[in-house]
């Protein structure tokens, strides 16, 4: 969504200070950052509980999370297991804060390499127009007539499975989006005074592109960036599900909920509840932080 | 988008001259059949030119070179790649897909035989999806900030965040395991049972026209689950979509001025902001069918349903390439077509772009 505002009043209002302007407009500016982003401090919350039993599990976890049968097999949760035991009789509580590590890596991996390369190709795409514009809006129609989760699929089988590929394909899925976003970011400020001004003092084109314009537009991608992670680390673990992710049997999510799909239709629930809560706290932390992202924008362009 | 809108919205098809309809029209089609040219290249680009080499599937270890070349001529990868590729194009063109490695069967067959099974889940997740997600997203707006929206607001964003299939194996641990009201995730009809005469392959219908009303109940309550997974997942982002539109209609000015002429409260919500809030959400449901085909795939697996997806799933882990490259051609295109189709819908339930 691009923003209606008149370039020239934009350019001339003065960032809100907190710290002029006495207690009223102390308190408004309190009130705004809890309406607009409340969301934010709870998804930075999810998101930081996530990396922290991660970073325990780096050094403890009740059993070594590749070890099997360390108890009874297909087990309840219990004092010596907390989550129960899989199939196989490994610690479902020790794999799915050791899985963590690797869910969250490979989403924050990809999201980067889609938020990097998909920005830059669209920014240049919209800066300079012509030829490239063309032959990308219609590469980004077509990839995009592929829906996502078969394209990964397609991708996968052909590539053969492992983390390189499984990065680089849950990575293409949102790239377009990125590329969509960035170009109609720079179609709409490169006509602002700033970028005019940038242009008039004599920068080459991509000087001004990307050391004045994109500054100015990292912000809704950002957020975007954030709302797609959520999507990504759900593609990996359906990737891991369908066992072409990573290593079939790999301490990740959705592998783990693959190993027991059959005894979780038998009754044994707690094999595929953890690891699925992992996977949906990871996408909810990055959800909440894309909205309270998103609505701070908005916020301080009101 | 929607703020700007101040047209009142009755409107009819009337007044469309015919030349603008088929110009739309032509454009419309030209376009998806560039977008299908581009996705049959493109997926013979992935799986011939960087794809492994098919003829490990066949060849046992001990082939030699020979024995090897003639399986490559045989399976018609002996020409040049340009060669292929324009063989292949002619192919597709012909509706021939290709045989699969796996059941000796054309590609085309084989998934001519299972769309029933996917059609009759996707359609019944579609309508469950589109009429709950919308109904919930206006009234939310409607009574927006209200505890109702709040609940509303939690129920989304767990719905986009939730992996299906692993809703889908907690609702099997709920209801079968559990609760013992609802069948195991046996397919289509529980194991033992015959399913009622073929007619248009949708259970529930033949069940009724052929009068093999034992059926429904069973295939029904096989459906139950699926379609609820499904159907979750398609409500979400519309229930977001229908929400902020709905907000932004409710605050145009037509709809002050339609309360201030004295139009009762629900006539104004339901006719005049609705039908105007409605035509951006509109532009979603393209993307909601391919999520719900995307769905499948996961779905079918865990649900045990005979249809394209699960079929897909089989060519996957088993390095079926045709399969796999028809099924993924079959996607798009459907894809394509309904996006198209949903287009042309919007162009002409739009005043604006008609005109």
């Amino acid at each position: 969504m691009t923003t209606s505002l008149d370039p020239a009043v934009e350019t001339v209002v003065p960032k809100p200070s907190r710290l002029s302007g006495g207690a009223a407009s102390v308190l408004a500016a309190i009130r705004s950052f809890r309406s607009s982003s409340g969301t934010l401090p709870i998804g930075l919350g999810l998101l930081g509980f996530l990396v922290l039993t991660s970073l325990v599990s780096l050094i403890w976890t009740p059993y070594p999370p590749t070890a099997t049968a360390t108890g009874l097999f297909s087990s309840a949760p219990s004092a010596a297991h907390w989550f129960g035991t899989d199939a196989v009789g490994s610690d479902v509580f020790s794999r799915t804060i050791s899985a963590g590590r690797t869910d969250v890596f490979y989403t924050v991996t990809a999201v980067a390499i889609a938020l990097v390369i998909g920005s830059a190709w669209g920014a240049v795409a919209g800066f300079f127009g012509g030829w490239f514009e063309t032959v990308t809006l219609r590469l980004l129609e077509v990839v995009q007539a592929f829906p996502a989760l078969l394209m990964a699929l397609l991708v996968i089988s052909i590539l053969g499975p492992g983390t390189f590929n499984v990065i680089l394909v849950v990575a293409i899925i949102p790239l377009p989006d990125f590329v969509r976003l960035a170009r109609a970011e720079v179609l709409t400020k490169k006509t602002w005074q700033f970028a005019e001004a940038a242009r008039l003092v004599g920068n080459r084109p991509l000087v001004v592109l990307f050391k004045h314009l994109m500054p100015n537009s990292w912000r809704p991608l950002l957020a975007y960036a954030s709302i797609s992670a959520a999507w990504v680390c759900g593609n990996i673990a359906a990737l891991g599900f369908i066992g072409v992710g990573i290593q079939p049997d790999a301490v990740e999510w959705g592998s783990m909920i693959a190993r027991g799909e059959s005894d979780v239709v038998a009754g044994a629930w707690w094999e595929a509840l953890f690891p699925g809560l992992g996977v949906l706290v990871l996408a909810i932390g990055f959800q909440l932080v894309g909205d309270g992202i998103a609505a701070r924008n908005r916020g301080e362009q009101r | 988008m929607a703020v700007e809108i101040s047209a009142p919205p009755p409107h009819s098809l009337r007044g469309i001259a015919v030349p603008k309809v088929v110009n739309v029209i032509v454009r419309r089609v030209l376009g998806a059949i560039l977008v299908i040219w581009g996705v049959v290249t493109l997926t013979f680009l992935l799986t011939r030119v960087f794809g492994g080499d098919p003829v490990n599937l066949f060849a046992p270890p001990s082939a030699t070179a020979a024995d090897r070349e003639l399986i490559r001529e045989r399976l018609g990868l002996a020409d040049p790649i340009p060669v292929q590729y324009v063989d292949y194009l002619r192919d597709v063109i012909h509706g021939n897909l290709g045989t699969s490695y796996l059941t000796l069967r054309p590609v085309t067959a084989d998934l001519l035989s299972r769309v029933p099974a996917t059609a009759e889940l996707a359609t019944y997740a579609l309508i469950f999806g589109v009429t709950l997600g919308v109904s919930v997203g206006v009234l939310s707006a409607v009574f927006e900030g209200s505890i109702f929206d709040r609940a509303t607001r939690v129920f989304t964003s767990a719905g986009l965040a939730l992996p299906q299939f692993w809703v889908a194996l907690m609702l099997i641990v709920i209801f079968f395991d559990q609760l013992h009201v609802l069948p195991g995730p046996t397919g289509r009809m529980p194991i033992g049972m015959q399913p009622p005469p073929t007619v248009t392959g949708f259970y529930l219908i033949d069940s009724i026209i052929t009068g093999h009303l034992s059926t429904f109940w069973p295939a029904l309550r096989q459906l139950i689950l699926p379609v609820l997974v499904l159907g979750y997942g398609v409500a979400s982002p519309l229930a977001r979509g229908a929400r902020t539109s709905m907000i932004l209609a409710l605050k145009a000015d037509y709809v002050r001025t339609a309360r201030a002429l004295g139009l009762s409260r629900s006539r104004t919500w339901f006719v005049y902001a609705f039908r105007n809030a409605i035509l951006p959400v509109m532009t979603m449901f393209a993307g909601t069918v391919a999520w719900v085909f995307s769905g499948t795939v996961l779905i079918e697996g865990v649900f045990g349903w005979p249809g394209v997806g699960q079929y897909a799933l089989n060519a996957l882990e088993n390095s079926d390439f045709p399969a796999i490259q028809g099924f993924v051609l079959y996607a798009s295109i459907l894809y394509v077509i309904i996006y198209q189709l949903l287009d042309i819908a919007y162009t002409f339930a739009d005043p604006r772009i008609r005109s």
